[in-house]
């Protein structure tokens, strides 16, 4: 069983290493530092079960689990923490297996023996009561969206998106580098991100930050401009006043 | 019924829609109105079981009226104070007695009687002043039971939360895998650590009301960032930056680690990159000044997540200085060139109630 370990603390890590060489049939596949570090490493080493640490800087373990999820053949996941005594209660809540550091070796092996898969139902419960208290690092809504394109995971800085715009059954995300599409909802983005993205039509959402004005097409409607984006998006006439009134 | 019950926390009534309550309010009207029938003397117009009877009647009516009026009205005396509370309470108990006391006269006296007139007035009069006295030293033991209760619950949580402000829980786990982590691969520094970990939680569960040199604190705090600096590596650096000290500057134990903790938690950990903490102590003849300075958390850092634990141990320092140096000390904290900073002003000598104490 290959294994990778996610930990901030360089003294965290060599621990479990040392805890994983005396167990037979495993072995450590490699160590990341941060959650995107750990994303990078699972693409890169394909391990079998991340050992991941919830309080991380960067982006934290809760969130890098749910972009795994993302991936096309997750890995096993068993979250590792030394006091999160909220976080604990929503593993709890949705019965998922944590260690408790210092980790105990028996203990170790035995969640070795029944790691399996997160389910997403379990992720979107850990990520809402990780952000309720500030135990763990981020806020509520994610640092990074990922995408997955050819040849593995996209990680997108959601301060570098300008909009989601969503198309029969994807959303597209436009970026400072690009676009890429994602599988969600363009309502359960708006939950999340609420606070830094606004509605502009039942298909698109934009950057708060990046709104720079309107202007109208020859056909009347009105599009969005775009600090940084050459795409203008329409307006839809239901929320033109809301827009119109955060412009002034 | 459990939401309307949470709401009203501050209502000093209690519930009187509880068998309980309503019980105890029954044997309590029964007693006054024994009171009231011993405290006449024998071979009035009635017998003494008779007129036993009709009074346990009629202050039984007014009891149970009125505490059923109270319990109907129960979710909106929750939405007034302490005052407010008592007007109604009265206004319902007045009200009733008001009542009670023209039924029973109009039935009594002039149906069973046939006394037209007799004592009217005389007889509403009355009542109507027992019921306030009666229901005045009611309100009052529910007003001070409640207060006590209150004092009782707001005690034990304020001591918890001076030791939570002291021991944080997050750090003592995080340094006993910390030492876990040392003991096979630098038994030496793990046992070190264990020795700086005793030394603060010496501090940490010891007097808080005793005052120790503002250099004691000092040393704590140094081994306070050597343990943090074991768990973090590089991405921690400390610069010390301390002048000397007056000898008879002095401190509450652990006022200014959890400032230093903070800064870690807030200011280093959150960052990939880590970060540098400066801490700076200067004194002069009226104060000694110490200042903890860390870079803002930056992206993808808990700017606006502060913990609620935090707080708690800011109120609980200021709290202390408060205690021990009135105006004298000073808590301050503010943003200055992209770096948070605290400072905290001590006097340079202790006022001299201290030196008794």
């Amino acid at each position: 069983m290959r294994i990778l370990i996610v930990d901030d603390e360089p003294l965290a890590r060599s621990r479990l290493a040392a805890l994983l060489r005396d167990l037979p049939g495993c072995e450590v596949a490699g160590e990341a530092g941060n959650g995107i570090q750990a994303l990078e490493q699972v693409q890169a080493l394909e391990p079998d079960v991340v050992l991941l640490d919830i309080r991380m800087p960067g982006m934290d373990g809760i969130e890098a689990a749910r972009h795994l999820s993302t991936l096309e053949t997750p890995p096993a996941v068993i979250f590792t923490t030394a006091y999160d005594d909220y976080a604990l209660a929503a593993f709890e809540t949705c019965a998922l297996d944590y260690l408790l550091k210092p980790i105990r070796q028996e203990r170790l092996a035995r969640a070795l023996e029944n790691c399996h898969r997160l389910t997403r139902a379990q992720l979107a419960t850990l990520q809402q009561a990780g952000a309720r208290d500030g135990a763990t690092v981020q806020p509520e809504a994610r640092s990074h969206i990922s995408a997955r394109v050819k040849g593995g995971l996209r990680l997108v800085p959601v301060e570098d998106i300008c909009f989601f715009h969503a198309d029969q059954k994807y959303v597209t995300v436009g970026y400072l580098d690009g676009e890429v599409l994602i599988d969600e909802s363009l309502k359960s983005l708006e939950k999340e991100f609420g606070d830094r993205f606004v509605r502009i039509h039942r298909n698109a959402l934009v950057a708060r930050a990046r709104i720079m004005g309107l202007e109208k097409d020859r056909e009347g409607r009105c599009r969005i401009i775009l600090r940084d984006c050459a795409r203008r998006l329409e307006i839809s006439r239901r929320h033109l006043p809301d827009i119109r009134r955060q412009l002034r | 019924m459990k939401q309307p019950e949470k709401q009203c926390e501050h209502m000093y009534l209690p519930d009187l829609c509880g068998v309980r309550t309503v019980l105890t309010l029954v044997v309590v009207a029964e007693l006054f109105v024994f009171v009231l029938a011993l405290g006449t003397p024998a071979g009035s117009d009635v017998d003494r079981w008779t007129r036993l009877g009709l009074i346990s009647l009629f202050v039984q009516w007014i009891t149970l009226f009125s505490s059923s009026l109270l319990c109907l009205a129960r979710r909106h005396l929750c939405r007034l104070r302490a005052p407010g509370v008592t007007l109604v309470a009265f206004a319902i108990i007045l009200g009733t007695t008001a009542l009670f006391s023209e039924l029973t006269w109009w039935l009594y006296y002039r149906v069973v009687f046939h006394h037209p007139h007799a004592w009217h007035y005389d007889f509403l009069a009355r009542n109507l002043l027992v019921a306030t006295i009666v229901s005045g030293l009611v309100l009052r033991y529910f007003y001070v039971q409640q207060q006590w209760r209150r004092n009782l619950r707001a005690e034990s949580e304020s001591r918890m939360q001076a030791l939570q402000a002291r021991i944080r829980p997050h750090f003592l786990f995080n340094s006993m895998n910390t030492i876990a982590s040392l003991v096979r691969a630098a038994p030496d520094t793990a046992e070190r650590t264990v020795e700086d970990l005793a030394d603060l939680f010496r501090a940490a569960l010891g007097d808080e009301r005793k005052l120790i040199p503002v250099s004691e604190e000092l040393a704590l705090c140094r081994r306070y960032l050597d343990i943090e600096a074991l768990r973090l590596g590089e991405r921690l650096q400390v610069d010390w930056s301390l002048s000397p000290l007056p000898d008879s500057a002095r401190i509450p134990p652990l006022c200014l680690q959890p400032l230093i903790e903070n800064a870690i938690y807030h200011g280093i950990e959150p960052r990939t990159e880590g970060g540098r903490l400066v801490i700076r102590a200067e004194a002069d003849d009226r104060q000694v000044v110490l200042t903890v300075r860390n870079p803002l958390a930056g992206d993808g850092g808990d700017k606006g997540a502060r913990r609620q634990g935090n707080q708690l141990a800011l109120a609980n320092i200021r709290e202390r200085l408060a205690v021990h140096f009135g105006e004298a000390a000073q808590l301050r904290m503010g943003e200055e060139d992209g770096c948070f900073v605290v400072t905290l002003v001590l006097p340079a000598a202790p006022p001299a109630e201290e030196a008794l104490a």
